[in-house]
């Protein structure tokens, strides 16, 4: 007898029990049995000899994308693409006999393609049973010579489906993004999720960081086709399982403000410009130079054009905006005068001593970029005429930590946070970056002169440069920079990324916001000055070891109720006074001027402002 | 240790219907394997295989069980440390980790797994005042259990990680646990899974009404059940709205992989029309016109059935079922008859995850369950399976050989 206790039931019971359970199970088994081979027979039979069931997929349309106002950006229209389908079983060796040399020669000559590019592909769809698109977004005239010769090609086909579509080309290409046909790579690696050959994926800007929500779910129907490939019906039991269309966006851009933006940075080779609403955050407009056409990528790029856009030294896919990491330079005096500010080190009525042109300091001579000298500034009038001395004063009082802290609260040397792929952190160099690169103790003394003129390591992207106008502007009130304003359709808000802006007194940043009204009014971004509003905004010009200066502009408008911050960085073009701030100008005289008074009267001369920094011991 | 081997006593039967399954799935793998395209020849690695399996399932049936026992809890360790090794380096396919390389062999953890904790729990069912309405008693093996069930649905393999629970379940009935408090531990789980057939709560409760009435647990008990179900209902509906579409689109795909649209769902309709073209007689072996090119997919492997249903027919699907039907019912007999505690549990614990396999695989062929990758015993191809699947059947002849020994 086993040991194990009975527990109410005798092992007799228990064994007619497990008994009872298979036999019903194989008896189940064979219930479907009958189901299938007797009741139906007939039918199944039917569809083996005539053959023939076929899987068609029914493409999810991709999400379509608005700007705020509800402006369409991107959608789907559309596309007829000629493809290869293998043939079904019965008529394999006949297939096979089809796809002789005659037959590729001819089809690669209709659809216009290498011979060799052709068989591959027709080869990997009979081995896979996939379908292989030989040419997308085929013409009219192409598609009337496959229709008039398809009886003689057997598997050639044409489909329709749909293409993404972006309405107007080039704008905002580097924040919408491109999506292209997915790799073989990436289908080892995200087959899991979904994803089938012939699929359009997010490859860069929102189409990339929403993919989960702006893809659907491709649906799928049965179709009974006949010997030549032709749709007979649709299966009885498969019914059809209707495609679920991917979510819209609904962007924080705003068309307006991006066309205003694009027309301002027409003439630019090379640099970024974004404007963000200081109020929440959003993204109003972003340009990067140069640009590309996403569409482009829709059509399926030739390797050679996809050489040609992501190497080289313009590199067009590069979002700069956010991607680009450049000097500040002056603008970042807006840092430095907030750190030194609400540290007490000095007051907006404090004067030091007195620009002559330069500064000495442990033995080396820092030069300011007017050479004649400013005279004596308060700290008003230093930021106004971005008085190099004056910083270099400031710079070593300071201290690195005081500055680090301040910067870092501004959001330098960190990610944003922006919603859109492989943003750029910048550098902010702390006490620590410098003892790990030269030793402890051994920090340049004249590195904090640099630092508090947004010289030295200091890297920052054009976004974190608009998020520092933003922060002026609202008193330094957590903003999140974001370019989704909401998920169409989804039941929960997009994501947010969460900073803790800055703390300074209400005096600091109103000593911070009138000396950077006065930049505009009367200093060094007097172009940037628009009759009616009030502009409060800062210049910058960046050394770069490579080339010519980088021209940098930041500002913010109107100084009494913001609406939008602004950044400019343009590659190797001079001053930021003369050739950044005169673009921030026309982008808010287009804003913010009716037509009638949109005329190009430029008040005053636009100052250079330059600095200079002695480098090297 | 009796190690002497007395032929006599083998479970004849069981040991012809195994060898028809076998021949049945040679025969089928090579018809499969010759159509035009790659796989030809694979019948005759499979027939080395077999003969390897022979010799595995002799040596399984010929070592005493006492020493599967005494060793149940070592194995046991080494195939969790399997399980895991195969998540950190295992193969994928389609996604999933599930084998594990070495050198040309190539193998499923799981499968080991399986019967490692057959082993375990057939140790701790068979003691002395075994009182299964202690927690103290149950609660163990349902650790023992949970384990390699996580491990393995995490691969994801929710096909196969279900075999354990059925392992437990059925052991837990053997070793004399009573069917009322069986069911009612197995409350959640039917709740859960009937809250999403049904979209409502309400079947549940009714269900459970009738539970609680022929379970008549205890007070203590009562509690805990009632507690660990109204979590579960609540937590349950309130987490599922918690996720993005997208992450539901993968539980869903996950529990039921033939809801994908292109890959399971075709192949299913193309294994009901091999199936239902064969009609009584079949097509004849070797003249199936469905296993060409793409339109069977799987066919000498997980869908290796549906090659039998189109060329043998009906009769020759039914006699593989009876064939099973043969190997489950003089399986679970062994359990009745074996005296010895630890041999009785351990056949029907081996028997269950065999009938269970049997049961997802042709029910998926003939569409009335998901795809879930199980192979079919003994006729799919594959060397590793074939051999597992011959030591857990020589294990089954070892508690025959042995049936009368305490």
């Amino acid at each position: 007898m086993p040991r194990f206790s009975p527990g109410g039931s005798t092992k007799e019971q228990r064994y007619l029990v497990l008994a009872g359970v298979a036999l019903g199970g194989f008896l189940l088994i064979a219930a479907g049995l009958l189901q299938l081979q007797v009741v139906s027979h007939d039918e199944y039979r039917r569809l083996a000899q005539e053959n023939r069931v076929r899987l068609e997929v029914l493409r999810a349309p991709r999400g379509a994308i608005y700007d705020r106002n509800g402006e369409l950006l991107a959608d789907n229209h559309p596309s007829f693409n000629i493809v290869f389908r293998p043939m079904p079983a019965e008529s394999l060796s006949r297939a096979t006999a089809a796809i002789d040399t005659t037959w590729l020669r001819r089809i690669a000559t209709l659809v216009e393609a290498d011979t060799a590019e052709v068989l591959e592909l027709v080869r990997f769809a009979n081995r896979s049973g996939q379908t292989a698109i030989l040419r997308r977004n085929a013409s009219f005239p192409m598609l009337a010579a496959v229709e008039e010769t398809r009886a003689e090609l057997p598997g050639i086909e044409v489909l329709i489906e749909p293409m993404r579509r972006y309405k107007y080309g080039r704008l905002a290409a580097h924040l919408l993004g491109y999506a292209g046909e997915i790799t073989d790579t990436e289908l080892d690696s995200l087959g899991s999720a979904g994803y089938r050959s012939g699929d359009l994926i997010g490859r860069s800007g929102v189409e990339r960081s929403y993919e989960q929500v702006l893809r659907g779910h491709d649906g799928a129907e049965f179709v009974v086709v006949n010997a030549m490939g032709k749709r007979v019906s649709t299966l009885i039991e498969g019914p059809p399982r209707p495609p679920t269309p991917g979510h819209d966006l609904r962007l924080t851009l705003d068309l307006k403000v991006q066309l205003a933006l694009e027309e301002a940075m027409k003439g630019v080779a090379r640099g970024a410009a974004v404007a963000i609403d200081p109020r929440d955050g959003g993204v109003l407009a972003m340009v990067s130079r140069p640009a590309f056409d996403p569409n482009e990528f829709s059509q399926g790029l030739s390797f050679r054009r996809w050489a040609e856009l992501s190497s080289g030294g313009a590199n067009p896919l590069l979002n700069r905006a956010i991607q680009g990491a450049y000097p500040p330079g002056s603008t970042f005096k807006i840092v430095t005068m907030l750190a030194a500010l609400r540290a007490g080190i000095a007051w907006p009525g404090t004067r030091l001593v007195p620009c002559d042109g330069s500064w000495e300091f442990g033995g080396r001579r820092f030069g300011c970029w007017k050479r004649a000298g400013h005279g004596s500034l308060d700290f008003i009038g230093a930021i106004q005429h971005s008085c190099d001395v004056y910083y270099y004063q400031i710079g070593p009082r300071l201290g690195i930590d005081a500055l680090h802290a301040a910067a870092s609260e501004f959001g330098f040397g960190g990610r944003t946070g922006i919603d859109l792929p492989q943003e750029r952190r910048g550098l902010m160099p702390d006490l620590g970056y410098y003892e790990r690169r030269f030793g402890v103790g051994n920090m340049r003394k004249g590195t904090l002169l640099n630092l508090a003129i947004g010289q030295g390591e200091i890297l920052a992207t054009p976004l974190q440069m608009a998020l520092m106008a933003a922060e002026v502007a609202v008193g330094g009130a957590p903003i999140a920079p974001h370019v989704v304003h909401t998920v169409l359709g989804a039941d929960e808000p997009a994501a947010r990324s969460l900073r803790s802006g800055v703390t300074a007194a209400p005096a600091v940043w109103q000593a911070v916001r009138r000396g950077l009204e006065r930049v505009v009014d009367d200093g060094t971004g007097t172009a940037a000055r628009v009759e009616g509003i009030r502009v409060a905004g800062k210049t910058g010009t960046a050394q770069n070891p490579h080339g010519d200066d980088h021209a940098l502009f930041v500002c913010y408008a109107p100084v009494d109720r913001p609406e939008i911050a602004m950044a400019f960085v343009i590659e190797n073009s001079g001053h930021g006074g003369s050739v950044a701030a005169p673009l921030a100008g026309d982008v808010l005289e287009r804003l913010y001027l009716p037509d009638s008074l949109r005329l190009k009267i430029r008040i005053s001369p636009p100052r250079p402002d330059t600095t200079e920094v002695v480098h090297g011991d | 240790m009796g190690t002497r081997v007395r032929l006599p006593f083998v479970d004849l039967p069981m040991a012809l219907a195994a060898l028809g399954l076998v021949t049945v799935g040679l025969l089928t793998v090579y018809s499969a394997t010759t159509v035009p395209g790659a796989h030809e020849g694979l019948w005759i690695r499979q027939l080395l295989w077999f003969l390897l399996a022979l010799a595995a399932a002799w040596m399984a049936a010929a070592i005493h069980y006492r020493a599967y026992e005494s060793l149940a809890y070592p194995f046991y360790a080494i195939s969790l440390l399997l399980l895991v090794a195969v998540l950190v380096f295992g193969t994928s396919a389609m996604g999933a980790k599930r084998w594990l390389e070495l050198g040309p062999l190539k193998f499923q953890p799981s499968e080991i797994a399986k019967i490692a904790t057959v082993f375990v729990l057939a140790r701790r069912f068979d003691r002395p005042k075994l009182d299964l309405t202690r927690a103290r008693h149950w609660l163990p093996p349902l650790l023992f259990t949970l384990v390699p069930f996580a491990l393995v649905a995490k691969e994801p393999d929710l096909g196969t990680s279900l075999s354990f629970p059925v392992i437990l379940i059925t052991m837990y009935f053997w070793a004399g646990m009573p069917l009322g408090q069986l069911l009612l531990g197995l409350s959640p789980v039917l709740n859960v899974a009937l809250f999403f057939l049904t979209g409502s709560l309400w079947w549940f409760a009714g269900l459970f009404a009738l539970l609680l009435g022929l379970a008549r647990p205890r007070l203590p008990a009562l509690l805990i059940v009632l507690t660990l179900n109204a979590g579960v209902a609540l937590a349950v509906p309130h987490m599922w709205n918690q996720l993005h579409d997208y992450q539901k689109r993968r539980i869903e795909t996950f529990i039921r992989p033939d809801e994908d649209p292109y890959g399971a769902g075709y192949q299913i309709i193309q294994s009901k029309i091999a199936i239902g073209s064969g009609g009584v007689t079949g097509k004849g072996w070797l003249r199936g016109t469905q296993k060409g090119l793409s339109f069977l997919p799987m066919r000498h492997t997980d869908f290796v059935f549906s090659v039998v249903g189109e060329e043998l027919g009906l009769i020759g699907a039914l006699t593989v079922v009876v064939l099973y039907a043969v190997v489950v019912l003089r399986g679970f007999g062994l359990g009745a008859v074996a005296r010895n505690g630890f041999a009785s549990l351990m056949a029907v614990g081996l028997v269950s995850a065999f009938f269970y396999h049997v049961m997802v695989n042709v029910l998926m062929t003939i569409g009335w369950a998901p795809v879930t990758g199980l192979p079919l015993p003994l006729l799919s191809y594959g060397g590793t399976a074939l051999i597992v699947n011959a030591v857990q059947l020589g294990l089954l002849q070892n508690v025959a050989l042995r049936r009368h020994e305490y």
